[in-house]
Order: C-alpha cells, then sequence, then structure tokens
C-alpha cells in the first residue's frame, strides 16, 4: 500500500543526499561505544580547556620563578616547594602570614599545646576552617535533618528556611557577617567581647576573631547542605523497621543508636568528605567579611601572590590542588566501594 | 514490494552468539510470526530488522534496498512494541503523528491520516486523550494506529499482547488478523506464546538459541515438526516424548515399543538412538480404537491424574505393568504418557486402561540430533489387518534427513 | 537491640518508681515522663518544636538584621545604639532601597548576574544532556572511571585553575604544558562574558551531568526505540522525547546551575578586572564596590544584599522540591 503513496511524501530517506544527510547517516551508523565518545566531546573539550590544561600548566608555572615585572620566568625545580615547607617563601604572602606555622610548645597552661602563629599560616587556617566548619555543620546539618524528617504542619516552609542560607550568595552572606561585626555598625562585637569570645576592637582585623566569625558564618550557610543530604538518606530507611523496633519496645532513643544511626553512617560519611573538599578551597567568604591578610587560606594565598610571584602561587595552588586531591581519592575510593 | 531478506545475519554481543547465521525470507503481504523461548534471539532479529540493532555480520533487505547500514528511520518500518511505549508526554493525536511530523508531512495529509488510522484502530473521539487517561487496550491501539499510519512498508510487532490481561489478549488477537486483512502489509511478530503464533500467522518462524529451526505455516509445524524442539514447543500441552532405540522390530524404549519396518526410515539405521514424540490427542484408549486407520499395538497403562479442562480432558498415564508411579521428574518422561481424551469419558483415576497410538501420527527424531526422522510409520507388512497406509506416504514423506534444507525448500515451494 | 537489655530497663523502671513514689514535684513530674507515654510524647513534641524554633530563628535571623539595617538611617547605624537583644530597625527609611541603584548603578550588576547565570545554564543544560544520555544509558567500555574523573574536576579547587586561565584569558598565548609550545593566541576574554561562563561551565558541569543521567537512565528503552523507528535520529530522540519526558531532571539541574552562578565568588571576582558593570561584573562586583567605595554607606550594603538575594529566595521558595531533590540525587547518586 505504501508504493502508491510515495508522491504524498518521502518514504525512503534513504535517497535523500547532502553533507548533512550523510553526517547523521554516519553518525547514526556509529557503535555505542563511538557514538559515546562522540557525545562526550564537548564535555573533554571544555572540561580539557578549563580543568586539565590549567592544572598542568599550574604545575609546570610552579617550577619557574615569574617575578611580575622583572623579565622571563626562570626555572628553578621544586624550589618553591621547598621555600614553602621551609618559610623563606613568607616574605611574599601578604602582611605577615606564613605558609606553615611556627613552633609548637606544651605546656600546662590552657590550652597545653601552643602553637606560634597558628593563626598566620595558610595550611593551619585552611585545615582549622575546614574541621571545625564540617563537625558543626554535620551536628547541626543533622539536627535539621531529624527536624524535616517528621510530620508536621508547615514542613515545607521550615524545610525552604533552612535550605534558604545554602542558596544565598558568598559576597551575600560574607556582607551580612562583615555588618554584623564591623566596628561601626556591629551589634555582636560588644556583645560577644564581653565574654572574651571575639577581640573588643579592630575585630575584623584580628585573625583569631575573624577566623572564628568566618566559620560562624560558613556553618551558617552550609549545615542546609548537609541537612538536606543527610534528610536523603534518612528518608531512604525503611519505616517498617521502625515498627519492628517499636514492637520489641525500644524507646525513641533506642531506635535513634541502633537502627538511624547506624544506616545514615555511610551517607553521613560521604557527606562529610565531600563538605570538607569544598570546606577547604575557602576564599569568597574571607575576602567579603575579612581579608586575605587577617584571614590566609590556600586559595587566599594564590590569589594575593599570583599578581606578584607567580611561579609561588602556583606552587601554592598546587599544593592545595594535592591535598584535596588525596580528600578527592577518599570519595572514589568511597564510591568504588559502593560500586560505581 | 516489500519482501523482507535476512542473509546469513549473526549478532554477537561481547560473550555470546544472540543470532546465527539467520536467513530468512518474509514475503510481500505475508504475516510471519518469530515464535521461541526468552533468549533465543527472536527479538534481536526484529531490531535489527527495524535497525535498533546492527548484525555483526550479514546483510538485511527490505523490499530491494539493502537496509543493512541504514537507521530505523529511513527503512520504512513502524513497530508496536511489548511495552507500548505511547510518548506520555503528547496526547493520541500528537503519538500518533509523531512520525508524520517528524517527516514534515502537511497537515491536512496528516489529518486524514490520522483519522483513518483511528477508525481502523476504532479510537475515534479519543484523540485529545493523554495515554495515562487510557486503558491497556485503548493504548495498544493508539500504538498499532501510529504505526498503520505511516503506511509503513513493514509492521514490526513485538510481543504487543504480552502486558494485556488474558481476555483483550484473545480479542486483540482476532483485531490484529483482521488489520492484516484490511492492510495486506507485512508483518513481523515476535511472541513467546506458540498459541499466538499457531492462531495468527500465515507461516510460523521457530527460533531457538539463536537460531532458526524451522519457518513453516502453522498446520505443518505442528504436523511435521523439524525436530525435538520444535516439536516440543509447538503446541499444547506438549507432545509426549520418549527415548528409545531402532531394533529389527521398530522402537524400543525402556517402558514399550512401537513396532515398524525400520528401513522405511531413511538416515536410520537399527541400532540407532531415537526419540519417538506423539501427541496427547493422538494417543487413544482401545475402545475408541475404530476410529483410528491404523493403530499401533496396545500397551498397559495405569491412570495417574485426570485434569478436565471442560472441552477435553488430560489423562496422565504410567506406563508399563507393574505400574509404578515415578514421582521422580527428571525420568518420568520414559515412563509417562500425556493423553487426551472426550469430556464425556468415564475414565477414573487409578484405572488399568489398554492405550494405543496413531501410527500416523508418531514422529521419530534422531536422539543425538534432535532430527526429524519420520512423521507417521507403516506397520510391519504383513501384521495385523490392514491400516490405511495411505495417511503416511503423502505427510509422513517428509523425513528427517534433509532437514538442513527443509528451511529453504519451504520458502520455495509455499 | 536484644530483649535482656530491655528487661533491664523495665526492672530498672519499676525499682524507679517503687523508691520515688513520695518525692516533690519535679520528681513526680519525671517520674510521670519515664512511665506514661502520653507525658511523654508530650514533652518530645515541646523538645521539637523548641529546636525547630531555634533552627528557624539562627537561620533566619541574619536576614532579619539586613533588614533592620536598610531601614535604619545611616547616621543612627553609625550611632550605634542597638536595643539588645531585641534587635529593631531605629527608625523607617525604605528610600535606601532606591538610593541603592542611584548611587552605583546595582541594577546592572545584577543583570550581568542573570545573563551570565542564564549563558552558563543554557550551555551546561546541553553539553550536561549528551553527557547525562551517554552515561544514562549506553554501554561502552571506560565508562565507569570516566564518571569518577569527571567528578574529580569539580572538586578541584578554581585557584589549582586560576593562573593559566587568567594568563590565557588576558591574551596570552596558550602553551603545551611541558614541551614549551605554543599552541595559539586566545582572544582577549577578561571583562568579557567569556572570562566567566566558561569556568563557571567547567565547574558547575559535573554536577548537572550526574543529576542528568540518574534521570535519562530511568526513561524506558521502548521509547527510544519508538521514536527512532517513528523517524529520528538517536540524538533526535534525545532531544525530543527522552529530555522533555525528564523535563523535571532537567529543571533541577538548571535551578541549581543557576544558582551555583548566581553565587559564584572566585571567579567573579578576579575575571572582571575593574569590578565595572560595563566589564560584566556581576553581583559580587557591585557589592564589593559598596564595600571599598562606599564604605561607610552601612545602610544602602544592606539593601544592596536584600535586592541580591530576593531573586535566589523567590527561586529557592518556587523550586524547593527540585532544589532537595536534585542535591541528594546529585550528590550521593542515590
Amino acid at each position: 500500500m505504501s508504493t502508491d503513496e510515495q508522491s504524498s511524501g518521502p518514504t525512503r530517506e534513504s535517497r535523500r543526499s547532502g553533507p548533512l544527510v550523510a553526517i547523521t547517516r554516519w553518525m547514526e551508523n556509529l557503535g555505542e561505544t563511538g557514538f559515546a565518545y562522540l557525545l562526550l566531546t564537548p564535555v573533554f573539550l571544555l572540561l580539557g580547556a578549563i580543568a586539565l590544561y590549567p592544572l598542568l600548566r599550574t604545575f609546570e608555572l610552579s617550577l619557574y620563578t615569574n617575578i611580575i615585572g622583572t623579565g622571563g620566568p626562570e626555572f628553578v625545580g621544586f624550589d618553591h616547594y621547598v621555600s614553602l615547607l621551609t618559610g623563606e617563601s613568607d616574605q611574599w604572602l601578604p602582611g605577615t602570614s606564613q605558609f606553615l606555622w611556627g613552633d609548637v610548645t606544651v605546656d600546662g597552661a590552657f590550652p597545653f599545646v601552643h602553637v606560634q602563629g597558628v593563626f598566620r599560616s595558610a595550611l593551619a587556617v585552611t585545615l582549622i576552617f575546614a574541621a571545625v566548619s564540617v563537625f558543626f555543620e554535620t551536628l547541626i546539618g543533622f539536627g535539621q535533618a531529624l527536624v524535616l524528617d517528621q510530620e508536621f504542619r508547615g514542613r515545607s516552609w521550615v524545610r525552604v528556611a533552612i535550605i534558604i542560607p545554602w542558596a544565598i550568595p558568598i559576597v551575600i552572606q560574607g556582607m551580612i557577617f562583615y555588618l554584623m561585626f564591623h566596628p561601626s555598625t556591629g551589634f555582636a562585637t560588644e556583645f560577644l567581647a564581653n565574654y572574651g569570645i571575639v577581640a573588643q576592637n579592630n575585630t575584623l582585623n584580628d585573625p583569631a576573631s575573624s577566623l572564628l566569625i568566618v566559620t560562624v558564618a560558613d556553618i551558617w550557610k552550609t549545615s542546609a547542605f548537609m541537612a538536606l543530604l543527610i534528610l536523603a538518606g534518612l528518608q531512604s530507611i525503611d519505616r517498617s523497621l521502625y515498627d519492628v523496633a517499636k514492637v520489641a519496645g525500644a524507646s525513641r532513643w533506642q531506635q535513634f543508636r541502633l537502627i538511624t544511626f547506624p544506616l545514615i553512617l555511610p551517607t553521613l560519611g560521604i557527606a562529610i568528605l565531600f563538605r570538607t573538599i569544598d570546606a577547604m578551597r575557602i576564599y569568597g567568604l574571607i575576602d567579603s567579611v575579612s581579608s586575605c591578610t587577617v584571614v590566609p587560606s590556600l586559595s587566599c594565598m594564590v590569589v594575593a601572590t599570583f599578581g606578584s610571584q607567580r611561579g609561588l602561587a602556583s606552587a601554592i595552588a598546587f599544593v592545595t590542588a594535592i591535598i584535596i586531591g588525596i580528600a578527592v581519592l577518599g570519595v572514589i575510593y568511597q564510591q568504588y566501594k559502593e560500586g560505581l | 514490494m516489500a519482501r523482507v531478506t535476512l542473509n546469513h545475519v549473526t549478532k554477537r554481543y561481547e560473550d555470546v552468539v544472540a543470532v546465527n547465521d539467520m536467513n530468512l525470507e518474509i514475503k510481500d503481504g505475508e504475516f510471519v510470526c518469530l515464535v521461541g523461548p526468552s533468549g533465543c534471539g527472536k527479538s534481536t532479529t526484529m531490531e535489527m530488522v527495524a535497525g535498533l540493532t546492527k548484525p555483526s555480520e550479514g546483510n538485511i533487505h527490505i523490499g530491494d534496498v539493502d537496509v543493512t547500514t541504514l537507521p530505523p528511520k529511513d527503512r520504512g518500518v513502524a513497530m508496536v512494541f511489548q511495552n507500548i511505549a505511547l510518548f506520555p508526554h503528547m496526547d493520541v493525536y500528537d503519538n500518533i503523528s509523531f512520525g508524520l511530523r517528524l517527516r514534515k508531512y502537511d497537515k491536512e495529509e496528516i489529518d486524514r491520516r490520522v483519522d483513518h488510522a483511528s477508525d481502523i484502530v476504532q479510537l475515534e473521539g479519543m484523540l485529545d486523550r493523554m495515554p495515562d487517561e487510557m486503558s491497556g487496550g485503548q493504548r495498544q491501539r493508539v500504538a498499532i494506529a501510529r504505526a498503520i499510519v505511516r503506511e509503513p512498508d513493514v509492521f514490526l510487532m513485538d510481543e504487543p499482547l504480552a502486558n494485556l490481561d488474558a481476555k483483550l489478549r484473545v480479542h486483540m488477537r482476532t483485531e490484529l488478523q483482521r488489520l492484516h486483512k484490511e492492510l495486506d502489509t507485512t508483518i513481523i511478530y515476535v511472541t513467546h506464546d506458540q498459541a499466538e503464533a499457531m492462531t495468527m500467522s500465515d507461516r510460523i518462524a521457530v527460533l531457538d538459541a539463536g537460531e532458526l529451526q524451522q519457518i513453516d505455516p502453522p498446520l505443518v509445524c505442528y504436523n511435521e515438526p523439524a525436530n525435538l524442539f520444535v516439536a516440543g514447543f509447538i503446541g499444547s500441552p506438549a507432545m509426549n516424548f520418549a527415548e528409545g532405540k531402532l531394533v529389527p522390530g521398530g522402537f524400543e524404549s525402556e517402558h514399550f515399543s512401537v513396532e515398524f519396518d525400520p528401513s522405511q526410515i531413511p538416515g536410520a539405521s537399527v541400532g540407532d538412538r531415537v526419540t519417538l514424540g506423539i501427541r496427547p490427542e493422538d494417543v487413544f484408549t482401545t475402545d475408541r480404537i475404530q476410529n483410528l486407520s491404523s493403530a499401533t499395538a496396545s500397551l498397559d497403562a495405569t491412570t495417574d491424574v485426570l485434569e478436565p479442562m471442560g472441552d477435553e480432558i488430560f489423562v496422565y498415564l504410567v506406563l508399563g505393568e507393574s505400574a509404578e508411579r515415578s514421582m521422580e521428574g527428571e525420568t518420568a518422561s520414559s515412563n509417562q504418557l500425556l493423553m487426551s481424551v472426550n469430556p464425556d469419558s468415564d475414565i477414573q483415576e487409578d484405572e488399568d486402561v489398554e492405550v494405543v497410538l496413531d501410527r500416523s501420527k508418531v514422529h521419530l527424531f534422531d536422539t543425538a540430533s534432535g532430527h526429524a526422522l519420520a512423521h507417521g510409520i507403516e506397520e510391519l507388512p504383513g501384521s495385523g489387518a490392514g491400516g490405511g497406509p495411505g495417511t503416511e506416504a503423502g505427510t509422513g514423506g517428509r523425513t528427517g534427513a534433509d532437514t538442513e534444507s527443509q528451511v529453504t525448500e519451504a520458502e520455495s515451494d509455499r | 537491640m536484644s530483649g535482656e537489655t530491655q528487661t533491664q530497663t523495665q526492672t530498672q523502671t519499676q525499682a524507679q518508681s517503687q523508691s520515688e513514689t513520695e518525692q516533690g514535684p519535679l520528681a513526680n513530674w519525671t517520674q510521670g515522663v519515664i512511665s506514661d507515654p502520653d507525658q511523654r510524647s508530650l514533652l518530645y513534641r515541646a523538645l521539637f518544636y523548641a529546636i525547630t524554633i531555634f533552627f528557624l530563628v539562627t537561620t533566619l535571623f541574619p536576614f532579619y538584621w539586613l533588614l533592620v539595617l536598610a531601614l535604619t538611617p545611616n547616621n543612627l547605624i553609625l550611632a550605634g545604639d542597638w536595643d539588645l537583644p531585641f534587635l529593631r530597625p531605629q527608625g523607617f527609611n525604605p528610600q535606601a532601597f532606591v538610593e541603592v541603584f542611584e548611587q552605583i548603578p546595582f541594577h546592572l550588576y545584577v543583570f550581568n548576574s542573570f545573563v551570565l547565570a542564564t549563558m552558563t545554564t543554557i550551555i551546561v543544560i546541553i553539553i550536561a544532556s549528551l553527557a547525562g544520555y551517554v552515561f544514562g544509558r549506553l554501554e561502552f567500555p571506560g565508562r565507569g572511571p570516566l564518571m569518577l574523573a569527571i567528578l574529580m574536576v569539580s572538586y578541584f579547587p578554581p585557584a589549582a585553575f586560576l593562573i593559566p586561565l587568567f594568563e590565557a584569558f588576558t591574551g596570552n598565548p596558550v602553551v603545551a604544558p611541558f614541551i614549551g609550545v605554543e599552541l595559539f593566541t586566545p582572544p582577549r576574554l577578561v571583562n568579557t562574558p567569556g572570562a566567566m561562563v566558561l569556568p563557571f561551565s567547567a565547574l558547575f558541569l559535573p554536577l548537572s551531568i550526574f543529576i542528568l543521567t540518574t534521570f535519562y537512565a530511568q526513561i524506558p528503552d521502548g521509547l527510544e526505540d519508538a521514536a527512532r523507528v517513528e523517524g529520528t535520529t538517536r540524538l533526535g530522540a534525545l532531544f525530543r522525547v527522552i529530555m522533555p519526558l525528564s523535563a523535571p531532571g532537567v529543571a533541577t539541574a538548571a535551578v541549581l546551575t543557576f544558582i551555583a552562578v548566581y553565587n559564584e565568588y572566585f571567579f567573579s571576582s578576579i575575571m572582571a578586572l575593574g569590578n565595572e558593570p560595563q566589564q560584566w561584573s556581576p553581583l559580587v562586583g557591585g557589592l564589593l564596590q559598596y564595600q571599598s567605595l562606599y564604605s561607610t554607606e552601612f545602610n544602602l550594603m544592606a539593601a544592596a544584599s536584600i535586592v541580591g538575594v530576593l531573586p535566589v529566595v523567590i527561586l529557592v521558595v518556587v523550586a524547593q522540591e527540585r532544589i532537595v531533590s536534585g542535591l541528594t540525587a546529585g550528590a550521593l547518586k542515590e
């Protein structure tokens, strides 16, 4: 019946020709593997140009000294990495900041271990920030997730309220805390300084106080992210397990300890890894609340030096990448265990 | 012209051969069922005809065009899928006209064809419904209309009725036959249900383990199965099989024997291991023997379980004088025999009976290769009263020696 | 959870109830909580609401603080007489919300942010759709390792990419690493959308790939086959059938990408050199402009923050389901 209808439309497009048809035909005849890699080409191009190339090039640059305005780059091998560890390169870092911390002494006075210039050290500040913020974010996020896991009226509005801090721009997050602690406007400085929590004067230029403020700001914003990840884990728990536990006479605390917590643990692990990786990239919040001179994070040091000593900046950037890479390996190991 | 030809088509996946050296010729306007158990390669074969899968070797022609490397859209085929596969985000009209709109037909032509197609499958007045507002049967009609509207050279149907309930399935079967009569287009139909294949198709292609076993009209497949697999697969309940060997007096197994002249079986000689096959309806109790032109000598048996089906009764027989009921499924085949009897029969459980087999319906297979050796066997000359040797002279002529060539033969002489 | 422990707990409870029958009201109350399930659930309820309210106050208070600042005239802010602990605006000056756009063209910065976010979202959705189709629907060697490699990229620090990108975007030749061969000289991209859209796309691509992979994988094969037999190519089936059917997933990926770009700080602050709106400086530039040039106009900073935050707040309220499902699906790959 199709033979007499050919005039009404193209029944067999095979008879068409032209470059477009040829390309389409070629694509359609690719095997799954060929087709897969063809479609991934844009991803490879983009990530190759914007991620892989810069990463390799950063490593290459880190082997050269390239002081802006003093002529061409000069090959120095791993000198930059060595000088970071010996402290020789600290002169290039902004203000009084260093890459490593100073002497460590232990005595009887609180907090017993005293580290010289710990808040001046880019490495220490980054690690402290990551550890402390992730710890509290996990705790608070868990609490928020438990709240959101309940059925109650207005739950979706509470959820919106809890998510909103996560969704606001970093610069505005920074602005809020900047305004809270700015000497001319802040209500919080006076209040907290009375308890000795932050410095009385010049709070945003005090390394310890600023680090604390930045950490709190991050906890405020990012707990919600933790909460959502944990909530997803909670909601994947089979509800009938709780019925079994109830019938067996378990109290709420026992239900939490014996069912909820063990089942949520893998989710929690991967969420913590993700957050730690993210926290170690901290830059924008510091830049907008305080400044990189006051709170030296690793990313901060890259930005602060790349206009003057590009080789050293590259070395710091690559060290940052390595530290984060180790954490990424943790994630990959987790994914591998789950059989991605 | 919409002949479909498969020449030496093979499809290999990493470690399995899904379809092995398949040769098929489907004539214009023919309704062919590809049937076989799951994993036999029937769906892969259809996907290769559709172009959804590329064969590893061989080529496929639709009409006069070699379509082996053409994408599905350029093959002039339309397909109805097992899971119906209506686009859930489009209403019925958009679903049916999808292919036409892609081909940039003009609006009036599309409307005319959609109207016509929805007429054929009785979907008038439902064109603005969404698929999730329709019943399973209605959705199936939409899927069929979507295929009809393209006026394709070949219809491909991949178990289109598998997801429907039993009653609707029977109804849709007749609808599809009516549709085939109306459209007169080539239809290739995949199913695992041999009853579906038997009732609808002009020819059945039986597949197993990626290989074509037989392609013939339904009754030929039923009466003259090319091998053990086809014999066992076509027909419900399945054919009885008994393993044994050829002896000078005929066939002998552990529990019974059938006498005939082994020299009439070409391609086999005394001493060969053979399998005898007999369908349940070709087993008779001796009191009904008068209908038979030629019966074997009677066998002693005991009735075991009865399964009254309404229109017939299935009787499970245990063969042998000291009829010991064997509970082991594995060995049961050799001393168990299924017989179907008239529903008004007064046969009882645990009754000693004598049964005979209809000689003209006895099948012999080579046990090792599975190939059919003979369909129908003649009496030993001079033994017993005159049977009707004429019955098997015609049909029993086809013997297993040429099973290989049977496929091509079947194609050419029909 | 052995039966033994429970029996012990029960015995203890009984023992307690015997010994504490004649004690004060607090003890009685505690007693009630321990033994009476109604009282206990009441306590849980009260605790639950207390915790919920605590979370609400802590998350929302900073926004209230912005509002207080924005509405308080600047001279009163500088006077700094906040009545703690119940902060409220000193005076009422909605004029700040107008002034915000007068001091600097703040609307242009917001507009730039919108344009950058929209451009990035479109690029990301197209590229991630192709990749999501590949990872979700095709079987091919190297699939798992490739996905992991892409995941890794999104977690490297932007700082590790900054220096070579900055050199390239300022018009210096791109040099093949370690070989020293100059490949080509790119156009000067700084101060154009390209200098931000490119890094944003690379940075936020992986999350969208993961979300779309999950969604595209769920579309039944039959629908794609049907579309192909009906007359589309494989790519045609992706854009005509798979994508429309995965609309919720595409929306999720789009919303998350948009928010991520709108919120980005690192490249936003560096790649627009002068923080000028004409140089495509986004929201970040506008606010930093207030912090540095108008460093005493605190009410304007607060008002600008509120203006800047409004679009995302609206987006979150409208699309909260999508955000929640996307974050959990994308990050945990469930």
